[in-house]
């Protein structure tokens, strides 16, 4: 059984941050979930989708982008049911509009918004401090800082928000959504609602004119009525202590805290533990600060908690100094070890011997080592594409990237990249860019996913403004860099169950695009005449549809085990005049180098080897040997 | 208060999170708090990733004090108590989490990473890496865990059984056999062949 289905409170289970919201949401009976997957916090909707048969009551849904997700879970909320929408903190921007408004218009049933931010930037293209909207969404911001906290204040969110009338924030950084460890079960209700029911409340939902203005009031005066009870909650805590140096702290940082205290030494600091960061109470922060000498403010990013912290005591008369991006970095990821460095340098408490010789051993040691980058999987069919591309271009283009796990084409070997923003920043981009620029050919990509999510009315504006690029569609039928959710092309489950897939040549002709091409990735000759015949075609926007399933999510589907095979690639030493194109061109982690007495050969790694077949299509000496052993009627791999 | 914790490092694909996700289930089936982070950015896609364990349990009579048994989701420098690295450069690529005491378990195939693999850098030598890190602790062990795999099994399926029975075997884990084999029996399939692997990683490590 899921363990995150048992009711059996008190029990405790092992479970990942994001695993502990998910089961918040069923302790608090929530009704309907929607989501656009984004690391750190896809797996939240893997779980729910995984509840299905447990739960069967509860809709839950990977939605087209965060926007339609937001709007879906408000949707819910208005029909009475507890609902939750998931994003990670760059869909904020997406789902932005949405929740401005439902900050005005407020909520019937508890509506919860969980954002997986990604200090460090290490799954995203940008690291943005996603508490700042608030100060003008209106929206609370819930901070856990445990896994335990992940599902309490989840519960504990529905709640808030249906007694302030606000949807209401749980931001949870990536070290938090993928921390695994000891979750202790609540229980879960009795009776989870059945269905919903639409209520009229023209006044709040016809946000419109003089009505949006008292929204707009109405929603201030909701935050005001949360902050003058933030100290009755329980959100909040103090450690206490009798030094005179304090700490506030939230989220994961507040344990980071602790830990890098108890390793300079230092036990009787008090600590003011933030658990709701928006809004602050003039009165908490004051009187935890009053009686202090300094105040270090502990928190990622860029000073959310510290801003209102030195605003509510200025208001409040209190002239304590507060110190906190002045000391800890307002970019990149704090951890136990530079909050310690940090503090040991501010309170001159030293660094405990056994942390001081690792750091320079391992700087001394460890420096030097060759970086690991990143690279397509074995058999992925977005690297055979790039080589096509590469290979018919000679590089000689401007390459439009955008969103998905072809972003690593921007690296070695490949380098076929020329930017990477936000999601639909390659044909968007691109066609604006085609007013200025004269000659040039421009190929833009775009996942299947990145494409529905928001391409649609870029590559619209294309077909209209006639600009002149090659769009490339890489279907792989999944998204698939954040975990193979499905996509709106996913035609089979991976149960086996038939979808109902977007047919994206269908659309492209509905929009306006007369040349659409289809390729096989593993067939690189054809993929490459493709490639040429269009770039030379050299007017109005082409599209060529990339076509072929993601090479794991095949694997998973078929569950091929490597003694399945029928067909083996071997490379040939008399054939081979190591011309590097299938190990350094293609970079097939699954072609391998072996040095031996009488002289290094390259070799195919048969059990990493996915039999995709692109290396003996492309081989030039035909050195790549294609064997099969028998037939089958389960088919083969690719193409 | 018993506090023992474990960097498990390797590249996407190897199985370090599962490796870890085993030795945090044994926690649970024996009563002991665990938590941990993992880095899983680029996961099966040529990515180092590492998972942190950290065992915590109060002992007879001691009361719980968030100051004293600090437990964040990350192992501060110096701070592991055993590493098992699934990778050599890996290992020394996470030195800085070690100490004089550190239990580390290697496997000694390496992985060439797309910047060795096109001629821009070189990888080290794995004397250079042995080297390197003895220098932090004397407790390296480096094993040929994928040759052992599938020498003895025929498929590199076992090669995280195989690295749990050296781990039990060299360390003090703070939580049993029993546990780790009954966690396995209900995770993976097969459990006649991972008990196997399990008593393989066990004798070569104290052979």
């Amino acid at each position: 059984m899921n363990p995150l289905a048992l009711n059996e409170p008190g029990r405790t289970i092992l479970a990942m941050g994001n695993d502990a919201i998910v089961r918040g949401g069923l302790e608090a009976a929530l009704g309907y979930f929607s989501t656009y997957p984004g690391t750190p916090a896809s797996e939240i909707g893997e779980g729910y989708l995984a509840l299905k048969k447990e739960f069967p009551h509860i809709h839950a849904e990977f939605s087209v982008n965060e926007h339609v997700a937001a709007h879906g879970a408000q949707g819910a909320s208005w029909a009475g049911v507890r609902s939750m929408v998931t994003m990670k903190h760059v869909g904020m921007n997406v789902a932005a509009e949405v929740l401005h408004f439902a900050g005005y218009t407020g909520v019937r049933a508890g509506l919860v918004v969980v954002i997986g931010s990604d200090p460090g930037a290490t799954s995203s293209t940008s690291e943005q401090d996603d508490r700042w909207y608030s100060l003008h969404t209106h929206l609370p911001i819930l901070e856990p800082s445990s896994i335990q906290e992940a599902k309490d204040f989840t519960a504990r969110a529905f709640e808030l928000s249906e007694r302030y009338n606000l949807p209401v924030i749980v931001n949870a950084p990536s070290k938090l959504c993928h921390n695994i460890g000891s979750l202790r079960l609540g229980a879960l209700p009795a009776v989870f609602p059945a269905g919903g029911r639409f209520e009229r409340n023209p006044t709040r939902y016809i946000n419109l004119f003089g009505g949006s203005v008292a929204n707009h009031r109405r929603a201030m005066e909701a935050v005001e009525n949360l902050r003058g009870d933030a100290p009755t909650l329980g959100l909040n805590r103090v450690l206490e202590g009798s030094g005179r140096i304090g700490f506030i702290s939230s989220s994961v940082n507040y344990l980071y805290l602790i830990e890098a205290l108890s390793l300079l030494g230092i036990m009787d600091a008090p600590v003011l533990k933030i658990g709701m960061s928006y809004p602050l109470n003039a009165g908490e922060i004051a009187s935890f600060a009053a009686e202090l000498e300094r105040v270090y403010v502990v928190e990622d990013l860029e000073g959310f908690i510290e801003f209102q912290a030195k605003r509510l005591l200025y208001d409040s008369g209190i002239r304590v100094p507060v110190v906190g991006k002045d000391v800890f970095p307002a970019y990149g990821e704090l951890d136990v070890d530079l909050i310690a460095e940090r503090l040991s340098d501010e309170l001159r408490a030293p660094l405990p011997s056994r942390m001081t010789r690792a750091i320079g051993l391992s700087g001394k040691l460890a420096g030097d080592l060759p970086p690991r980058q990143g690279a397509f999987c074995t058999g992925c069919p977005h690297r055979a594409t790039l080589y096509s591309i590469v290979k018919a271009t000679d590089r000689n283009a401007v390459f439009a990237g955008d969103i998905g796990c072809y972003t690593l084409s921007c690296l070695p070997p490949f380098r076929a990249f020329d930017w990477v923003t936000c999601m639909n920043c390659g044909v968007g981009i691109a066609q604006g860019m085609l007013q200025e620029i004269e000659g040039e050919n421009v190929i833009a990509y775009v996942g299947d996913s990145t494409f529905f999510h928001s391409g649609i009315p870029g590559l619209i504006n294309a077909v209209q403004q006639n600009a002149n690029l090659v769009l490339v569609i890489l279907d792989n039928k999944w998204v698939a860099m954040t975990g193979h959710q499905p996509s709106p092309t996913t035609d089979v489950a991976l149960d086996g169950t038939r979808m109902h897939p977007v047919d994206i040549k269908g659309l492209l002709k509905s929009i306006g695009v007369s040349y659409v091409r289809t390729i096989r990735p593993f067939n690189i000759k054809a993929s490459m005449a493709v490639i040429k015949e269009a770039i030379r075609v050299g007017r109005g926007v082409r599209v060529i549809i990339a076509e072929e399933e993601c090479a794991l999510q095949y694997g998973r589907r078929i569950a091929r085990s490597p003694g399945d095979y029928e067909i083996y690639y071997q490379i040939d030493e008399e054939r081979c005049q190591k011309c590097n194109e299938c190990y350094i061109e293609l970079g097939c982690p699954a072609i391998r180098r072996e040095e031996r007495v009488e002289g290094w050969r390259y070799y195919i790694e048969e059990a990493t080897c996915l039999r995709c077949g692109a290396c003996h299509d492309l081989c030039l000496n035909s050195a790549i040997l294609k064997t099969e052993i028998r037939r089958s009627p389960a088919g083969t791999v690719g193409a | 208060m018993i506090s023992y914790d474990i960097l498990i490092c390797g590249i996407g694909g190897q199985g370090a999170i599962s490796l870890g996700t085993v030795l945090k289930l044994a926690a649970i089936h024996e009563g002991l708090d665990v938590v941990g982070a993992e880095r899983r950015g680029g996961a099966q896609r040529e990515g180092i990733v590492t998972s942190n364990v950290r065992y915590r349990k109060l002992e007879n009579g001691e009361v719980a004090d968030e100051r004293r048994a600090p437990a964040s989701g990350l192992i501060p420098a110096g701070g592991a108590d055993m590493m098992i690295s699934m990778e050599p450069m890996e290992a020394l690529r996470h030195g800085r989490w070690l100490n004089e005491n550190s239990v580390v378990i290697v496997n000694d195939f390496p992985l060439t990473p797309v910047s060795v693999r096109i001629g821009e850098r070189e990888y080290p030598p794995l004397e250079t890496v042995v080297t390197r890190l003895r220098e932090f602790t004397a407790g390296v062990h480096v094993f040929p865990i994928d040759e052992l795999s599938r020498r003895n099994f025929n498929s590199l399926r076992q090669v995280n059984t195989i690295a749990l029975g050296m781990a039990s075997a060299l360390g003090s884990l703070p939580v049993s056999d029993e546990s780790i084999l009954s966690v396995v029996r209900g995770q993976f399939p097969d459990f006649e062949t991972n008990r196997e692997a399990f008593a393989l990683g066990k004798r070569t490590a104290l052979g």
